[in-house]
């Protein structure tokens, strides 16, 4: 392969048409040769020529079939990064993020959010919510607010407070009913916009809803947003397991520290006759966290009061908080909050220039 | 994986990766012309580039990305690429063999250093 490449570079250089400068590369393949030269945009023509010929003459070596030449024309500067840069700028007083996420859908996670939010706040911390998923917003309704965030003086959106939490949610930014379709990039800028434009100030903690799933928004927020550590929330049943791994796996990609796992929908204790039903399975993330060595948070059974609360819009930790759910929450914050602590201090590299 | 320390040399041409164990020294030059970026890589083979040129090229600021990586923005403007703690790891570990397959692609391609 190696003499086919010396041979043609040799061609080429007989050509004497301003070569080896502007070849960008050869590789020999297959029996083909692929090449790439710089191109001046004001001189297309003669480039045109150009490639014609490096086609003829390197058509002409012994054994390859074809030879591909692309014309590339760029230049470092303006190449589109203002969109990536600053991504995070919104969130810069923010001393941690969480995400709470689960790869399936529907087993409680806005409300585990909303609930870890206040019960963090309740510990004594400034803790803020941002709802990412902007496909089915939850926050608003679990909050009971639809009120429209006013803007800074510096222009950017406040978020709107409630129950002593600062939050944002599209939901707040769009009607109700209006269905959201959209295609990824527009969904990652929606996300980007809420980090980026809602003046977070200075919290403790921000909570990040994330949307269900393992897909390209999920990932992008997961790779560009410094994350100190993220919980994952999952019921008892096999099937919603198979996705939190997933989601598990996804944050292990990129180095977002897992802080355990949070089981939802538990048990079921009947009112009547207190019989302790297992409707999800018994202990099945509690297992699974054994299984990926990560650690479990705790277990939140279902409760009506639970249900009747996130739709009334008074989170059970404010309007319940003699409740089991309650206490649950409390433990679980005390625990998300003890072991940011610990990975904060270890796995972020100081950039020291001199 | 994570570094503990990622130190800048004082003439902006060294970049040093501090491990709880052991350290990494690479050469601007080094780190910019293996840039992981799709300027330099491509999206195929076909597309890989050979970036030469590049002796004295400078990094003027390193950014974290998330908690997996680093962008090194360099002062002939490229800013593109990511480096991830496991593609610097990579990096440092293959010098030897990346550099001199570096060095003999130069030179089949006629370019230079300078």
């Amino acid at each position: 392969m190696t003499d086919i490449k010396t041979l043609a570079l040799e061609k080429l250089s007989a050509l004497n048409l301003g070569y080896p400068e502007l070849i960008e590369d050869i590789v020999v393949a297959n029996k083909k040769i692929y090449l790439s030269i710089k191109t001046d945009k004001s001189k297309i023509d003669k480039f045109v020529r150009i490639k014609l010929q490096i086609e003829k003459e390197l058509g002409e070596i012994d054994g390859i079939n074809s030879v591909s030449v692309s014309l590339t024309s760029h230049s470092d500067s303006a190449l589109p990064k203002a969109d990536r840069k600053e991504f995070t700028s919104g969130v810069s007083e923010v001393k941690n993020i969480i995400s709470v996420a689960s790869g399936k859908g529907g087993v409680g996670k806005s409300t585990t959010s909303i609930n870890l939010a206040i019960a963090i706040n309740q510990l004594g911390f400034s803790v803020g919510l941002l709802d990412a998923d902007v496909y089915g917003p939850s926050i608003p309704k679990l909050v009971g607010d639809k009120q429209k965030p006013k803007k800074s003086k510096a222009g950017k959106i406040l978020p709107i407070q409630k129950y002593n939490i600062s939050l944002m949610s599209i939901g707040f930014l769009i009607p109700e009913d209006s269905p959201m379709i959209w295609r990824g990039p527009m969904v990652i800028s929606a996300v980007s916009q809420m980090l980026n434009d809602v003046e977070w100030g200075n919290l403790d903690y921000l909570i990040v809803d994330m949307p269900p799933g393992t897909g390209d928004v999920q990932l992008t927020m997961a790779q560009r947003v410094p994350m100190s550590g993220a919980v994952i929330v999952s019921t008892p049943q096999d099937l919603a397991l198979i996705d939190a791994i997933k989601g598990m796996e996804m944050f292990k990609k990129v180095n977002v520290p897992i802080l355990g796992m949070i089981e939802n929908m538990s048990t079921f204790i009947c009112p009547n006759c207190r019989n302790e039903t297992h409707i999800f399975g018994f202990e099945g993330a509690k297992v699974e966290a054994k299984n990926q060595n990560i650690d479990f948070l705790g277990d939140i059974p279902l409760e009506i009061a639970l249900r009747e609360c996130s739709d009334k819009g008074t989170p059970i930790m404010l309007s319940k908080t003699d409740s089991i759910v309650s206490k649950k929450f409390l433990e679980i914050a005390k625990s998300v909050v003890g072991k940011v602590g610990d990975y904060s201090n270890s796995s972020k590299p100081n950039i020291i220039i001199n | 994986m994570i570094p503990e320390n990622i130190i800048l040399s004082e003439n902006k041409k060294e970049l040093t990766l501090q491990y709880s164990a052991t350290n990494s020294i690479m050469s601007a030059e080094y780190l910019r012309v293996n840039s992981p970026s799709a300027e330099v890589k491509g999206h195929s083979l076909a597309q890989k580039k050979t970036v030469s040129g590049k002796k004295s090229v400078s990094i003027n600021s390193i950014e974290l990305v998330g908690n997996y990586a680093i962008k090194l923005l360099f002062d002939d403007g490229h800013s593109t690429g990511i480096y991830t703690w496991q593609y610097l790891h990579e990096l440092f570990k293959g010098k030897d063999k990346i550099w001199k397959e570096y060095i003999s692609e130069l030179r089949i391609k006629g370019l230079n250093r300078e």
